[in-house]
């Protein structure tokens, strides 16, 4: 029976160090999820967020030489300036929602590490009104590259 | 005795876990909000596909229903026609105006959609996709509510239902003007 | 029409499944083989049902019926032929109509097997397998029909999503849905064992190959969905521990536990109530992840549409946890064991550690999934656990896992004595410390990737040795060079079939170790004629075309990539644009290669045509997981041979 007892208490030895782990896992990587409103009400400074919100109109800045990205999140009360090294993603645009992952820095603004564009199964559309369509990019290119 | 009865912890273990995912359907996903909500909606001026003018500014004073569809919008604006319908038919007489907006469509299949689904509230085409960008509209279907004073008060995406258009149209009619 | 028949082939197939499963219980209960007969007869109405079904499906998305909505959302006149039949499984409905269809030829192939064979088992296997097709009928009915007519018939429809436009598609479901529907019958008969009272080594002698061939299913399904993800997403990685993976992922760890546990008890007659319970717990999470996929309480990129499936899934998974838990506890005095565990070091508690560091696994990856669930039930707030979390608990665990593995098959049943021990893994243990040592003396500081090098030395070296040894006696006494090593592999299938496949778990494991560790990425924007390095490699932009293929646009860019080593190769990473999508999807290009790939994305450019944005990577080892998998499939297939010993 010691036997049997000594084998219990290995595999709760083991036990209590992978519980220990997926504790030590959960406090360390857990990302909290904030609106505008609830980020700007107590930012915490070098805290990783998830930041959710509309992109405004009007706000999205590109400069593909330098890959610097920066736009403004909203929801509807508090808007948060977002400023992210690298190309927007697929499915990101002005007056659309989008949950960007990073730091709030110091200076005021959040540093995104991540952009993930909310994506949505219910309905898809081409939105050739306010962007040139496909058709002309394509029209566009070849024109060039006759 | 207690041992025996202990067997019956195992099958006792896996409610917690069900409980956890039945929770799961009571949360909603995080509703990204329209900017626009609480601001005056944008004002349009259009041409129905009857010919007739149609705009924003002179519907002020009803309860306006701004629903934006198109023919090719497969299923969820076929779903929805016959509510939509329906519910202009319900309201049109307390002082509720329900508009459809047809977007980055065909003239064609558009007047085809329109006479397949009786729909009897005006319908215009939305040229340019002005109005379209002008309400942040990023796909079809979506319904806007604005109330008496010009301002969008609610935003419903995918497909409209009977109840959600009853229950947004009733409580902005029982606002006072 | 097509929508009405289909239905009512669905609706016929539910009560034909339901019967059955009730006649098939009847039979079992008294014993009168006629019940039998009318279960037997409704298995193979359901299946004729289900496959009328998908041929009514068919032809439908050949003949561009939209009057089925189905059709209409999934498909439009631009779609390519063969899309159109892949979209018969691209999509909800018609997933569970592919999951319905394997599990009924399933049943049947259980009907035809084992009801001369196994008399007692017979009836209630049959009744749980049927009683599991009736469900998934009334999902075809009721929250998910296939056949939902449309009216009035729209002109077009909508297309298929595009990033489902692809090989990986042809073969990824079908992959795991072999795997997740193959659980259902070493599940089946656990439970029959547990009714009649039968909780020997019966059953799973029985559902060996069954099996095997769902693991090694599930496996390839999972490898196939990484290869996916690597060549289709354009973010350059195979594995994102996204809920939905994670859904896939978490059956096949318990099934791996299973796999081995039940070894055990064939020899020793011990761990019964581990494996009852292991093969419980993957049945339970293969419903499990098509519930988390399919009920929207997850947020994922993967996830399908919701609705009332998720309660129908809930139900059905509450309902078979509940109910083969309680036949566990119920028939708790038939499973102990029948021998003691007699040592630490020994074969039994290898495996014994085995199931355990699995199932911590397993467990983690399941706490992973759901804790932004449980935080939001219990403190209301809501948080999202990424990569980190599941990273810094698993990797330990599986290192672990990899000794196991190359301990397990070597060290002596009942008590491995000092002999035994120095024997079989001296050599090993001081292969795997010299190519750690000698990893790090060329550079590699990184210590989880010379752990995990260390360790893979280490079990393949025990492999080699045991092989080495076993040829080596078998041509002392006599054998020729083909039967001492070919002949071997055969004779002893299982064994050395197992062995294939760890050194497939292997070539996977170098694989993610090299790309996690050595892989690098740049982004950046290039002028025409500029050029960008990274790893050795010049990547110079050339220009952009556009063209128009039969359902999109496309923007296609030209790359020159040439490497110090004399090595040119065009890349034609392009932007595809698809009128019923809101964005450009983005098509990579790569080279492939065994050591590295180079990988890029395009992303925005000029209307021009003079400038271009690209991310650039060289992914290092990647190659490995793809390879690792052709050897699981070798080692799988020579493992479910039938066994080939010589007459004495």
């Amino acid at each position: 029976m010691t036997k049997q007892r000594k084998f219990v208490a290995g595999a709760l030895v083991i036990v209590a160090a992978i519980a220990y782990l997926i504790w030590a896992g959960v406090s360390q990587s857990v990302v909290y999820f904030v609106t505008p409103s609830e980020l700007l009400a107590a930012p915490v400074a070098n805290k990783t967020y998830r930041l959710g919100g509309l992109v405004q109109p009007g706000t999205l800045r590109w400069d593909a030489k330098s890959l610097d990205l920066s736009f403004t999140l909203s929801d509807g009360k508090s808007s948060v300036p977002v400023k992210h090294r690298g190309a927007p993603p697929d499915l990101f645009a002005e007056g659309r929602g989008a949950v960007v992952e990073g730091l709030w820095a110091r200076e005021g603004y959040f540093k995104a590490s991540l952009i993930l564009a909310k994506h949505s199964e219910e309905y898809k559309a081409p939105h050739e009104g306010a962007e040139p369509g496909y058709k002309e990019i394509i029209k566009s290119l070849r024109g060039d590259s006759r | 005795m207690t041992l025996r009865g202990l067997r019956w912890a195992i099958p006792a273990a896996v409610l917690p876990v069900l409980a956890l995912l039945t929770y799961g359907f009571w949360t909603d996903p995080k509703e990204i909000p329209s900017p626009l909500l609480g601001r005056p909606a944008a004002a349009f001026s259009l041409a129905t596909f009857d010919g007739g003018p149609i705009s924003l500014e002179g519907l002020r004073g009803k309860v306006v229903m701004l629903n934006f569809w198109a023919s090719w919008c497969v299923p969820a604006c076929y779903d929805e026609a016959p509510a939509v319908e329906r519910t202009w038919r319900a309201y049109k007489n307390q002082g509720v105006m329900v508009v459809g907006i047809d977007i980055q469509d065909k003239e064609e299949a558009a007047r085809q959609f329109l006479a397949r689904f009786g729909h009897t509230f005006p319908n215009a085409p939305d040229p340019r996709g002005r109005v379209s960008v002008d309400y942040g509209v990023y796909g079809v279907p979506e319904t806007f509510f604005i109330d008496r004073n010009g301002r969008v008060r609610f935003k419903h995406v995918g497909a409209l239902t009977d109840e959600i258009a009853r229950r947004h149209l009733d409580a902005l009619l029982k606002e006072p003007a | 029409m097509i929508p009405e028949l289909g239905y009512a082939a669905t609706v016929a197939g539910f009560v034909l499944a339901l019967s059955g499963a009730v006649a098939a219980v009847v039979g079992g209960w008294t014993g009168r083989a006629e019940w039998l007969r009318t279960g037997e007869r409704a298995a193979i109405g359901v299946w004729v049902l289900i496959t009328v079904c998908i041929a009514l499906m068919l032809y439908a998305f050949l003949t561009f019926d939209f009057s089925v909505r189905y059709v209409a959302i999934n498909t439009n006149r631009g779609t390519p032929f063969y899309y159109r039949i892949t979209a018969l499984w691209g999509a909800l409905e018609g997933s569970i109509v592919l999951w319905s269809w394997m599990l009924s030829i399933y049943t049947l192939i259980v009907v035809v097997q084992y009801r001369r064979r196994q008399p007692e088992l017979y009836p209630w296997v049959l009744s749980v397998m049927l009683g599991i097709l009736a469900f998934f009928l009334l999902v075809m009915t009721i929250p998910a029909p296939p056949f939902e007519r449309l009216t009035p018939i729209p002109p077009d429809g909508r297309g298929l999503n595009p990033l489902l436009e692809d090989s990986g598609m042809i073969t990824h479901p079908v992959a795991l849905y072999l795997g997740f529907t193959g659980f259902t019958v070493p599940f089946a008969f656990a439970m029959a064992a547990l009714i009649i009272g039968r909780t020997g080594e019966e059953w799973i002698t029985i559902t060996r190959r069954w099996t095997i061939i769902a693991w090694y299913f599930l496996a390839l399904g999972l490898l196939i969905g990484g290869w996916w993800s690597y060549h289709v997403l354009g973010w350059g990685g195979y594995w994102a521990w996204d809920p939905v993976e994670n859904a896939a992922f978490m059956p096949w760890l318990t099934a791996t536990a299973f796999l081995h546990s039940v070894m055990v008890q064939e020899r020793r007659r011990m761990l019964k109530l581990w494996n009852l319970s292991l093969i419980i717990l993957t049945f339970g999470l293969t419903l499990f992840g098509t519930f988390l996929t399919r009920s929207g309480i997850i947020g994922s990129v993967h996830s399908f549409t919701q609705g009332s499936i998720g309660v129908f899934f809930l139900s059905f998974l509450s309902l078979v946890l509940l109910g083969s838990f309680s036949l566990l506890a119920w028939r708790m005095d038939r499973l102990r064991a029948e021998s003691q565990l007699d040592s630490v070091v020994s074969r039994e508690s290898t495996f014994l550690l085995n199931n355990l560091f699995l199932l911590a696994a397993t467990f983690t990856v399941f706490f992973g999934t759901v804790f932004p669930l449980l935080s939001e039930a219990v403190r209301g707030v809501k948080v999202s656990v990424g990569a980190p979390f599941f990273n810094l608990v698993n990797i330990p665990v599986f290192l672990t896992l990899l000794f196991l593995m190359g301990v397990g098959p070597l060290i002596a049943w009942r008590r491995a004595s000092a002999q035994n021990l120095k024997r079989n893994f001296l050599k090993p243990v001081l292969a795997g410390i010299v190519a750690a040592a000698v990893l790090r003396l060329f550079g590699v500081a990184n210590v989880l990737v010379l752990a995990a090098m260390g360790l893979v030395i280490f079990v393949s070296a025990t492999i080699v040795l045991d092989y080495a040894r076993a040829v080596r006696a078998r041509r002392r006494s006599g054998e020729g060079w083909s039967a001492a090593t070919w002949g071997l592999l055969l004779r002893q299938n299982r064994r050395y079939g197992g062995f294939i496949v760890h050194l497939g778990v292997l070539v996977v494991a170098l694989g993610v170790a090299g790309s996690q560790a050595w892989s690098v990425q740049t982004e950046t924007t290039l002028e025409k004629g500029q050029s960008v390095e990274l790893g050795g490699y010049r990547v110079r932009f050339d220009g952009l075309e556009a063209s128009e293929e039969s359902n999109h646009g496309k923007v296609t860019g030209t790359f020159s990539v040439t490497s110090g080593r004399h090595w040119d190769v065009m890349l034609h990473p392009g932007r595809k644009f698809y009128p019923q999508e809101q964005t450009p999807i983005a098509a990579v290009d790569y080279r492939l290669g065994f050591i590295e790939d180079v990988y890029l994305v395009l992303g925005d450019f000029a209307r021009d045509g003079s400038q271009a944005t690209i991310k650039l990577q060289v992914n290092r080892m990647v190659s490995w997981l793809w390879l690792g998998g052709f050897v699981l499939t070798i080692g799988a297939a020579l493992a479910i041979l039938p066994d080939h010993r010589k007459p004495a």
